[in-house]
């Protein structure tokens, strides 16, 4: 399986300078891991960020710098890389967030929305928000389009709208020029991490309740 | 004390570190990075107090992480850059900065395992600085502003008094350069 929907050159630079924010580099990263083009690109952009840094105008350190990190050296606790063989487990939630999580998806405590929708809040930031929205196999999202910019992650499962198909580690990016009525694929429960600047803004009076749940 | 030192000599010094925790060569990375990493910390708003506790914060982290120092994945310029990238997300903006594990068994490993990235290390700084002077002046202006500003593109778009759209393709067209100068995908 390989993923045909990669993020924009711009959230990718936007990670590896440090200018995007947490929510941005949460989707950033979690496809990052499961992405090793979009990986290889990053690695290139932070090599650009390591040739900055060098060719950057130094700013002189007071003579006492160095000697006080010396003496700080012995009690600096070393940190060992660790391997991760001895946990077996398949993870479908990839790191970071399974940090984010506290787990895996099945300790996912689900609030529903609406018929077969659910979401999960993980945390806003100004006006960013990240949440994880899952929805039943055959299932959708309402008609709806975006006051700002929305990436999309899929974990689990797949789905369609009029801008294509996305399965597993596929990112969607919206913005408001963009209606859809994504519909989950048939077999398997679609489980998505979504961030988004801006409340989603639904077509009917019906659906506007999850709109509003949504905003969190 | 603060001249340029060699990408591979930089290299070098940072496994002494890593391997034997070798303090002459540590004292010679903080003779090297700690005044940049203060002039990175300063070009993005810190004033010096700050940006010089910071660097040394910097310098400790890498000390204590050397360990995870991999020369196949990164060159020491680069894996320092991460170190006071994430320092000052962490310290200034007081956020998160969340990233993916390279140990993490959910993640989809490499499709060829690195046989060139072994090899691409070494001379890598070498290859971007190159690659990097062949950019346009414009190009190397919007990636510099990548790297010293939490801006969005909107508002580097604005400062410049150019459409977004254009700095977008400015920013893809200089990575793309920089990919094919690297010999990697473009």
């Amino acid at each position: 399986m390989s993923i045909t929907h990669h993020l924009g050159e711009e959230q990718l630079l936007a990670h590896a300078s440090g200018a995007a924010d947490e929510a941005v580099s949460l989707i950033v990263a979690t496809h990052l891991a499961l992405c090793p083009q979009c990986r290889g690109k990053v690695a290139k952009m932070e090599s650009l960020g390591g040739a900055i840094l060098s060719d950057i105008q130094p700013e002189q350190v007071s003579d006492s710098a160095l000697r006080s990190v010396m003496a700080r050296l012995d009690s600096a606790p070393a940190e060992k890389p660790v391997s991760r063989a001895a946990l077996a487990k398949p993870f479908v939630a990839p790191e970071p967030l399974r940090s984010y999580l506290g787990g895996d998806l099945d300790r996912v405590r689900w609030t529903p929305v609406g018929p077969g929708i659910s979401y999960k809040p993980l945390f806003r930031r100004g006006q960013a928000r990240a949440q994880l929205i899952r929805s039943r196999a055959g299932r959708g999202v309402g008609m709806h389009t975006h006051d700002g910019e929305e990436f999309t992650l899929v974990l689990t499962g797949g789905f369609t709208d009029t801008t294509g198909h996305y399965l597993r580690g596929d990112l969607q990016s919206t913005d408001p020029s963009i209606l859809h009525r994504p519909l989950a694929d048939e077999g398997e429960d679609c489980i998505v991490l979504a961030v988004s600047d801006a409340p989603l803004k639904f077509q009917s009076r019906a659906v506007g309740l999850l709109g509003k749940i949504f905003r969190f | 004390m603060i001249q340029p030192e060699a990408p591979v000599k930089l290299n070098a010094l940072m496994l002494a570190v890593a391997q034997t925790q070798d303090r002459a060569a540590f004292a010679a990375l903080f003779a090297h990075f700690a005044p940049r990493i203060k002039g990175y910390l300063m070009k993005l708003g810190a004033g010096a107090a700050l940006a010089e506790d910071l660097a040394q914060e910097a310098m400790l982290t890498i000390w204590r992480k050397a360990a995870l120092f991999d020369p196949a994945r990164a060159s020491a310029a680069t894996w320092i850059f991460t170190i006071a990238r994430n320092l000052r997300i962490d310290a200034i903006r007081r956020e998160r900065r969340p990233d993916f594990d390279p140990n993490d068994p959910a993640l989809v490993p490499d499709e060829e395992p690195s046989a060139d990235s072994v090899l691409m290390r070494e001379d890598d700084d070498d290859k971007l600085r190159a690659a990097m002077t062949a950019l346009s002046p414009e190009q190397v202006q919007v990636i510099q502003m990548s790297f010293f500003a939490d801006k969005p593109h909107s508002q580097i778009a604005s400062e410049l008094g150019l459409p977004l759209g254009t700095v977008k393709s400015r920013l893809r067209l200089a990575m793309v350069r920089i990919r094919v100068a690297m010999g990697g995908e473009s």
